[in-house]
């Protein structure tokens, strides 16, 4: 139905139609009512922080808390572009134990129109930080996906 | 921090198509650095240089036997690595199921009784 553009090499990507404008997807998605919700990994969690500053340079920052166990997965980064309703792009970090920030990633979204229908395509790049110019070639995810099936391949024989 | 450092490791290590085709060898067991490195149409420098990034990201190990060098798949750091990846992948799913759940709510809201025509409003501004 969508057209498939190729790839990053190095990349998550996720696509999703949505019967929606573009401006209700593209608001959705920066609401953070919708933030709350989405960051928590059971109902039961919290989610002590969901901060949006929806401009260039803005920055965005969740929080989620495991109530029992008090602990806590943070994420947060910087909008570099704001493009209503077309186009959404942000560093992403994780928040570490000792509170430094991880190694930042970039994610971009683009919501297409057709008609009304609303596609979201998101791509999660950026992950290695020294050498993605000189990667060619299919992604490394599919490497990591096949060397997991010959683990549990390899796991199922000596069992 | 160092975990961190090592995954970010374990992405580059995989981000080459030849350090790729390497880690795909040895995924089939042990070999000698010839077998896991041959056939690749590169120089041996080129060589060196991706089992040094190959070998700093802990994705394999050299074992010294004599006069040769075994290459060993490590399986660990992948293992990390993949279930970053999976962690990730699953919560932009789940951030794409929020907004489907949310879009629905605001539909309904929007047109209370029976098929209203396209709603115009921002829906997005206030939900409670």
């Amino acid at each position: 139905m969508t057209e498939i553009t190729k790839p990053n090499e190095t990349s998550l990507r996720l696509q999703r139609t949505y019967d929606a404008p573009a401006e209700d997807v593209f608001d959705a998605w920066t609401n953070p009512e919708v933030l709350r919700r989405w960051w928590k990994a059971n109902p039961a969690w919290i989610t002590p922080v969901a901060e949006v500053d929806l401009r260039v340079g803005g920055r965005y920052r969740i929080s989620m808390e495991d109530p029992e166990s008090g602990k806590k997965y943070t994420a947060e980064g910087e909008y570099s572009e704001v493009s209503r309703p077309t186009r959404l792009v942000y560093s992403w970090q994780w928040e570490q134990e000792d509170g430094e920030l991880g190694h930042p990633s970039t994610v971009a979204v683009d919501f297409r129109s057709e008609g009304e229908l609303t596609t979201v395509v998101l791509e999660h790049t950026g992950f290695e930080s020294l050498e993605s110019r000189d990667s060619h070639g299919h992604g490394w995810e599919g490497v990591l996906e096949a060397f997991q099936t010959h683990l549990n391949e390899r796991a199922a024989q000596t069992s | 921090m160092a975990n961190n450092a090592l995954l970010d490791r374990t992405f580059v290590a995989c981000s080459h198509p030849i350090r790729r085709g390497i880690l795909e060898r040895l995924a089939g067991g042990e070999m000698t650095v010839g077998e896991a490195t041959g056939d690749f149409g590169v120089s041996k420098p080129a060589i060196s240089k991706h089992l040094k990034l190959l070998e700093e990201a802990g994705a394999i190990t050299r074992v010294i036997d004599g006069r040769t060098h075994r290459l060993r798949l490590r399986e660990q750091p992948l293992d990390e690595a993949y279930a970053w990846m999976t962690n990730q992948r699953e919560l932009w799913e789940r951030k794409l199921d929020t907004v489907d759940q949310y879009l629905r709510e605001q539909r309904k809201h929007q047109q209370p009784q029976q098929g209203a025509p396209q709603q115009e409003n921002n829906p997005a501004k206030e939900s409670k």
